[in-house]
């Protein structure tokens, strides 16, 4: 990026291309909108769209320039879904291109000094979804106006505008420019920006104004409050700030489409935002397609109602084991499955509880011997086998081989199916055999009761493949499903022994990532959930952690958060994964386990094989859902 | 008037057969006990004889799953997922063998994922009978190996196919019988103890019994049930094995739902205990509990009887709802209701009808529960 070539590897592939960005006098007017700006009801295209436009390349090549049309079908679980298109659309200050670098997007460009002061400049002319001037007032509107009022935010600014528990000094240097500056670097700003849940730190200021106490008159504000039966103006003024939530018709976007529908609903419709900034390389602006037509269907039908071709893109609420059945179905109904690779750690992970309440449970736990041996007695190929067609890649929970911090012995480390060793281990850790199961110090059976979170049946059967593995080193599994909250509660409490949830999240870092998954630093990772709960809560909940190789991973993550270079960046991912990997904090099944898609058989530019994947991806986020366009009739 | 003060009560011996002589057979049928003519009554309702037969090979085939079954219940087959249902055949090119089935082969196609299977027909495996197989503890006791029928050495034999992780379905239906026809019982019967007690107390006594035992019915049936439920599966200790669990839940189901029944039984008992007989087993010295018993509870067995059998299936039908909304039973756990749960997805239908067999059993049980309730009912009052 502009300044500081050095300080986000992004910059460089971006630049080059935003150089040969299309010619800003020749833009098509897109069909559809013909109408509106003949009648004079809309500006046309070029006065709709930024001075300096984003060009988007298309993926899948060889392949025609897209045409502009078409209604893309989608269907969701639930309603609160509809956010998903804020997901899929992807308009981000910064976002991730399809290699997972950063690189400006709604932003015409970042400056970065010394990772603590970030200059954003904005794009001369960009527009919100209803016409009005999106403009450095939004950004300072939501700092000021938002984040530092004692009614909106109660606790003061966020806590990751924070770094050391201080807030950024925040400048407006133009109509089109804004800084933020911190005493120390704060490495994760972008990355938050650039989310699949983006933090947003901008508002339409115009659209807010007319909620918020400083700027509108209290006797109006009163009335809407009253008749908008809120407690008072503050839970206003969240009931209409929609940026993520998406159920807000009104909220003017910067997607590439916008929300069009009232909840409640089973049907929503997001219509093309004519003010999008991002345009293809012939001049056409973007989204190709007109609208997505988002429909609301019991999530366990998903997969039914998409093999009868009631979808058009859909890989939200279908697995694996639909896709024969879709396969089937491909033909007749017109549409091309996909598998795409998934970018978790692990598919599935066993989370022994280090914070367990019981003094010999826990000794059992923390004894790296036994993490091992459990490790060691699982039979990764066979899972794979058995439940994913031999698809999926028998590793533990670590990163993958797309990433830029892999290595093999990472993700093979007491991966590999060795019953003997595992044995051997349990012996020297002295667990006596009595019959088949092994027994406690105080003669409790060795009995370990894993939990999970009921929701997948997948979960069911592959436990039943470990529990066999598990018996020959005497070690007796018990299946209890519950329920996520349930399950989440009795983890924090300390009562589960062996959790079951997904691997790590973001299974392809680079060494700009932040490394916070593998150290004790949020409740939410099931074998050290009272350590990470101390860490999230300054000390007020939960306990310091008292071991040793965690705390080395808290300063590691400490190191990472404070450096500057990305060498040194990428050698501490590395002593950490080498650490992490190495004592099994974790114990992952299989990762890479395909996800099917299911593509519209006209659908053109979605990528034939591509990582699927939250965060970082957004799903179809990263692949610019807003350049798909539709062939033929 | 010595003729006019003849008496004219014939100086014979009174003979009471005099006018009508009964048969060896009517004789039976007066001296018969109530219980002796119900069986009976029972005996000439053709349809709940056989439901009957059908209920008592079923229950008694619980006693023995382990011999009936052809696969012990963890036998997993890896090169066999969702294998279809295995024909027997006799004949061999015209040749008798014996029962028999032809080998499966198996590829994975990798395009469509799907493994498919197609009959090897030179592979002959004859069934072996009375045979050693797969190794069990009979009622998680006694370790012995033998088995009704077994596959082939190295053969397979799978009547209804098999399930997702290689389970032959077949071994699996006779396993979740074992589950699904028993673990209602215990709870139908506590529930139905409590309902005949405390219904009969509140009928037989009136008064402010009654009125404790209305209000308390009152409160009990506005109890919520699914958020009970609920709360309930998550309250029920860790260690508990799921069959546990849910066998405490229909114990506290059975603590919620005496009171139906309860009910019918306040109110034939508020009639009956103003009839005659009662009145004069009381005045004879009868204990309550034996006038209850003895005299009043006969008088309308046949409802009972009949909410007795009709609620067996109800329960069986209960138990696969509730594992439905997530509370009931769940695999690991093997059960009916699990069975058809595992099978209620499109690719079932489509792609592996056999996974819904389970539905078979299910429909019989409760069909037959309700045939033989239904003969029941009408023998119950044998002088009707």
């Amino acid at each position: 990026m502009r300044g500081s070539p050095g300080t986000l590897a992004a910059g460089a592939s971006l630049w080059a291309f935003l150089i040969s960005a299309p010619a800003l006098a020749a833009f098509d007017e897109t069909p559809s909108l013909k109408a509106e700006v003949e009648a004079g009801k809309l500006p046309p295209v070029a006065k709709r769209l930024p001075a300096e436009p984003w060009g988007v390349m298309s993926h899948a090549k060889p392949t025609p320039a897209g045409r502009h049309g078409g209604k893309l079908n989608i269907l969701m679980g639930r309603a609160k879904d509809v956010r998903q298109m804020v997901v899929y659309g992807y308009a981000r200050l910064v976002g991730y291109d399809e290699k997972f670098n950063l690189v400006p997007d709604i932003l015409e460009s970042v400056d970065i000094k010394d990772g603590r002061q970030f200059t954003l400049n904005l794009r001369k002319g960009h527009r919100w979804s209803d016409g009005r001037p999106f403009t450095a007032e939004d950004f300072r509107y939501w700092w000021e106006d938002m984040a530092a009022d004692p009614d909106i935010s109660r606790l003061g600014p966020p806590a990751f505008m924070l770094v050391n528990g201080k807030p950024p000094k925040f400048e407006v240097i133009g109509e089109t420019m804004v800084r933020y500056t911190w005493d120390a670097p704060h490495p994760k700003f972008l990355p938050l920006l650039a989310g699949a849940r983006p933090e947003f730190i901008y508002r339409p200021a115009h659209y807010m104004k007319r909620f918020h106490a400083k700027h509108q008159d209290a006797a109006k504000l009163d009335g809407m409050v009253k008749a908008a039966k809120r407690r008072n103006w503050a839970s206003l003024h969240f009931r209409y700030d929609r940026p993520y939530k998406n159920d807000n018709p009104d909220f003017p976007s910067l997607q590439p489409w916008v929300q069009t529908t009232k909840p409640p609903s089973k049907r929503f419709i997001f219509k093309r935002n004519p003010y999008f900034h991002r345009v293809d390389e012939r001049g056409r602006q973007l989204p190709y397609m007109d609208e997505v037509i988002l429909t609301v269907a019991s999530s366990n039908l998903i997969s039914t109602k998409a093999g009868t071709g009631d979808t058009d893109l859909q890989a939200r609420g279908i697995a694996l084991k639909n896709f024969p059945y879709l396969k089937k179905a491909e033909k007749r109904n017109d549409y091309i499955m996909r598998l795409w690779p998934t970018a978790k750690g692990a598919q599935m992970a066993l989370y022994p509880n280090m914070n367990h309440s019981d003094p010999k449970w826990r000794k059992l736990f923390r004894d790296v011997r036994f993490r091992r041996a459990l490790s060691l007695a699982i039979d990764r190929r066979q899972i794979s086998k058995l439940i994913y067609f031999g698809l999926a890649s028998p590793t533990g929970n670590s990163v993958l081989r797309e990433s830029q911090v892999y290595r093999k012995e990472y993700a093979e480390r007491w991966a590999k199916l060795d019953v003997k060793k595992a044995n051997a281990l349990l012996d020297e850790f002295g667990l006596e055999k009595a019959g088949a199961v092994r027994r406690l110090p105080d003669g409790r059976p060795l009995e370990i009761t894993v939990e999970t979170s009921g929701e997948e049946l997948e979960q069911t059967d592959i436990l039943r493949l470990v529990k066999d593995t598990w018996a020959k080193i005497g070690v007796k599994m018990l299946i209890k499903p519950s329920q996520r909250e349930v399950l989440r509660n009795r983890v924090f409490a300390g009562s589960t022994q062996v959790a079951v949830w997904f691997g790590l999240e973001n299974g392809i870092p680079t060494a700009e990532t932040c490394p916070s998954a593998l150290a004790p630093t949020s409740q939410q990772h099931l074998q050290w959930p009272k350590w990470g709960q101390y860490v999230e809560t300054k000390g007020k909940a939960g306990e310091p952690v008292d071991m040793e190789g965690p705390r080395k991973l808290m300063e590691l993550n400490e190191a990472w958060n404070v450096s500057t270079s990305k060498d040194e960046k990428a050698k501490i991912w590395h002593r950490m994964l080498d650490h992490f990997t190495d004592q099994v904090y974790t114990i992952g099944l299989v990762s890479r386990v395909p996800q099917p898609v299911v593509v519209n058989a006209r659908l053109r530019n979605v990528p034939k094989k591509a990582i699927y994947n939250w965060e970082p991806g957004a799903h179809f986020g990263v692949y610019r859902p807003d350049t798909f366009w539709f062939a033929g009739n | 008037m010595s003729n006019g003060n003849r008496h004219f009560v014939s100086p014979e011996p009174f003979n009471p057969q005099q006018i009508e002589a009964l048969t060896a057979e009517q004789e039976k049928y007066f001296l018969a006990s109530q219980w002796k003519m119900m069986w009976w009554r029972l005996k000439r309702h053709r349809l709940a004889v056989a439901s009957g037969i059908v209920l008592a090979v079923m229950y008694f085939s619980v006693l023995i799953t382990e011999f009936l079954a052809p696969y012990e219940l963890s036998a997993r087959n890896e090169d066999f997922l969702h294998a279809p249902p295995q024909v027997i055949h006799f004949f061999h090119e015209g040749d008798f063998v014996g029962p028999f089935v032809y080998g499966l082969d198996q590829t994975l196609n990798l395009e469509t994922l799907q493994r498919e299977y197609s009959v090897n027909r030179d592979e002959v495996q004859p069934l072996r009978f009375f045979c050693s197989g797969d190794p069990y503890r009979f009622w998680g006791m006694v370790e012995a190996d033998f088995h009704l029928v077994c596959p082939a050495e190295n053969g397979t034999f799978f009547l209804l196919g098999t399930d997702r992780l290689g389970h032959d379905m077949w071994s699996r239906i006779l396993y979740g019988a074992r589950i699904s026809l028993t673990v209602g019982l215990i709870g139908i019967t506590l529930s139905f103890i409590l309902g005949i007690v405390i219904g009969g107390l509140a009928g037989y006594f009136g008064g402010w019994v009654d009125n404790l035992v209305q209000r308390v019915i009152e409160i009990l049936r506005s109890l919520p049930e699914l958020p009970l439920w609920m709360a309930l599966s998550a309250a029920l200790p860790a260690s508990w094995s799921p069959v546990l669990v849910y066998f405490g839940i229909t114990l506290i189901l059975a603590l919620v739902d005496w009171p139906g029944l309860a009910r019918a039984v306040r109110s034939k008992l508020l009639a009956l205990r103003e009839e005659d007989f009662a009145t004069a087993a009381t005045l004879m010295g009868a204990k309550p509990s034996r006038v209850i018993g003895r005299h009043l509870l006969p008088n309308f067995m046949s409802h009972l009887i009949a909410s007795a059998t009709l609620s067996i299936p109800t329960m069986i039908l209960a138990e696969t709802a509730l594992s439905f909304l997530g509370l009931g039973l769940r695999p690991p756990i093997t059960s009916w209701g699990v069975l058809l749960i595992e099978a209620q997805n499109i690719e079932a239908v489509v792609l592996f009808p056999w996974l819904m067999t389970p539905m078979v059993p299910v429909i019989i049980v409760v069909l037959a529960f309700n045939f033989l309730g239904d003969g029941l009912r009408d023998a119950a009052d044998p002088y009707k």
